[in-house]
């Protein structure tokens, strides 16, 4: 790992990958190296924090560079570079570029992303939205009413009914409402009741499988659910 | 047959929460506004629309014959005393439960379409034969739900059969709703309600002792006492079905403003 691609004006370096060494050792000697004056940080798997990203831009700096672009497939690291004004792409598993420059990037996605069942409308009671992959509903979940996916289960307005997530035994399965008050909620095999006191206003919660248990909390910043890394 | 008659469908999914006793309201409040009204009982296994109208005892033919030919329509249909405007029309005989098929339905509605500007079907509770051969021939939708968990669920159930049907618009009545349980929150209130359904509201009724003494007498409240909470109701839904704006009732103000309480202070007992 740690190729460096020279384009016209912008050098590509690759941090290494998490697990075989620390980016801090090897980027000086690749800074070194740079005959650009811009370079483009590949950060791989790291993910960085503003204080992080901060040493970076620090060091690209001490070699005379400037750094002009962010590339991760960690959404956290991507919010990070954001946050420091920096141009940055985020890169899904199966290389599917989003650029988080365009406010609706969750939706720019390709065919090699996960199957996503999109549905816009109310589910009433009675009612069963099914997909195999992930599911966008664009809508309420009313009581009585049962939504269900092999991947995620993402709600667009308030989940008042059933909700299952990874039917087919995906433990990494999400749920996620922007106002979460289910009957009952169902991870693989995991069943929970709803909670019995109601969430603030306006708090986006999802629910997710923990050593077994099914538990909720405020959603993250990570409105990239397609990447499971 | 394109006619500009509205036929409207007044379902609820569950029972007892007030769909006859709106229908026999609203078809004498619109007869009275002047507009020719036909009421269609479909539920026809338990028919009491013509009890609440007071005229069981003028039914000689029902729809059954008029689809037979062994009768014709206007045989069929019943005028009621006071209010020329309204026709009841029977759909059939409690004994013969299966004849009835969603065609038949719509065929004796294209013949009603055809001399009444509105035609309103009294739907049976439940969403099984009755209700979808009652939503076979409706344009339109009235649901009527009352502010409590289950007939609330229930209606929900029918908006979305509703939906798939095509029946467009639906509107929401809120029926037996009790200003001082809401004021408590004992009771769902009207946006909770809204809230869930997420309809327009055509209406809000007032609980009524009223409405059950006009029920046994045979004589809907919309023709009797003009003023009781539940009539001033049920005639300002006919008013708002026709077009005309019409602020909705507060409940949170019901019963409050110096008028009822002085009435109420008339209506008690104190010896």
């Amino acid at each position: 790992m740690g190729s460096i691609n020279s384009g016209e004006n912008i050098t590509t370096i690759k941090l290494p990958l998490t697990r075989s060494s620390d980016w801090r050792i090897s980027l000086p000697g690749k800074l070194n190296k740079v005959n650009s004056e811009g370079v483009l940080v590949d950060c791989q798997d790291w993910q960085l924090g503003c204080t992080e990203l901060k040493q970076l831009r620090s060091y690209i700096e001490q070699a005379g560079l400037k750094l002009i672009s962010i590339r991760s497939n960690i959404p956290e690291t991507i919010v990070s570079a954001a946050a420091l004004g920096h141009q940055s792409t985020l890169v899904l598993q199966k290389s599917v570029l989003v650029e988080n420059s365009s406010p609706k990037s969750e939706e720019a996605k390709s065919n090699d992303s996960p199957k996503l069942l999109f549905h816009e409308g109310t589910l009433r009671s009675g009612e069963h939205l099914s997909a195999e992959g992930d599911v966008l509903l664009l809508g309420d979940v009313n009581p009585g009413a049962t939504i269900s996916a092999g991947g995620n289960v993402m709600i667009w307005g308030r989940l008042r009914g059933t909700a299952q997530a990874g039917k087919l035994g995906d433990k990494k399965a999400k749920i996620i409402a922007l106002e979460l008050r289910p009957v009952q909620l169902r991870i693989a095999n995991a069943i929970a009741r709803g909670p019995e006191e109601k969430p603030a206003q306006g708090l986006t919660e999802e629910a997710l499988l923990e050593s077994g248990k099914i538990i909720i909390q405020p959603a993250r910043v990570n409105p990239f659910m397609f990447d499971r890394t | 047959m394109e006619t500009n008659t509205r036929i409207i469908l007044i379902c609820s999914g569950k029972g007892g929460v007030g769909k006859t006793t709106l229908t026999a309201n609203l078809g004498i409040a619109l007869a009275r506004q002047g507009v020719c009204t036909a009421v269609l009982d479909a539920d026809f296994g338990l028919r009491n629309l013509d009890l609440l109208l007071g005229l069981e005892n003028r039914i000689v033919y029902t729809a059954q014959e008029v689809l037979e030919e062994t009768c014709r329509l206007d045989q069929a249909l019943v005028k009621h005393k006071q209010e020329p405007n309204l026709s009841l029309m029977p759909a059939g005989n409690p004994r013969m439960l299966d004849w009835l098929k969603p065609k038949d339905m719509q065929r004796i509605v294209d013949m009603l379409s055809e001399k009444f500007d509105y035609v309103l079907i009294d739907c049976p509770a439940g969403v099984e034969d009755g209700f979808r051969n009652a939503v076979a021939a409706s344009k339109e939708a009235i649901v009527v739900t009352n502010p409590e968990v289950s007939a609330v669920r229930d209606a929900d159930r029918v908006i979305g059969l509703l939906n798939t049907h095509g029946v467009k618009p639906v509107q929401l009545v809120l029926n037996r709703v009790r200003p001082k349980m809401i004021a408590s929150q004992e009771m769902l209130s009207v946006d909770d309600v809204t809230d869930i359904l997420a309809l327009p509201l055509l209406g809000l009724v007032i609980e009524d002792e009223q409405v059950i003494v006009s029920t046994n007498r045979g004589e809907p409240l919309t023709l009797t006492g003009g003023n009781s909470p539940a009539a001033r109701c049920y005639s300002n839904i006919a008013r708002r079905l026709q077009g005309e704006e019409i602020p909705l009732i507060d409940p949170s103000k019901q019963g409050s403003g110096v008028r009822d309480k002085l009435k109420r202070l008339m209506q008690t007992k104190i010896f």
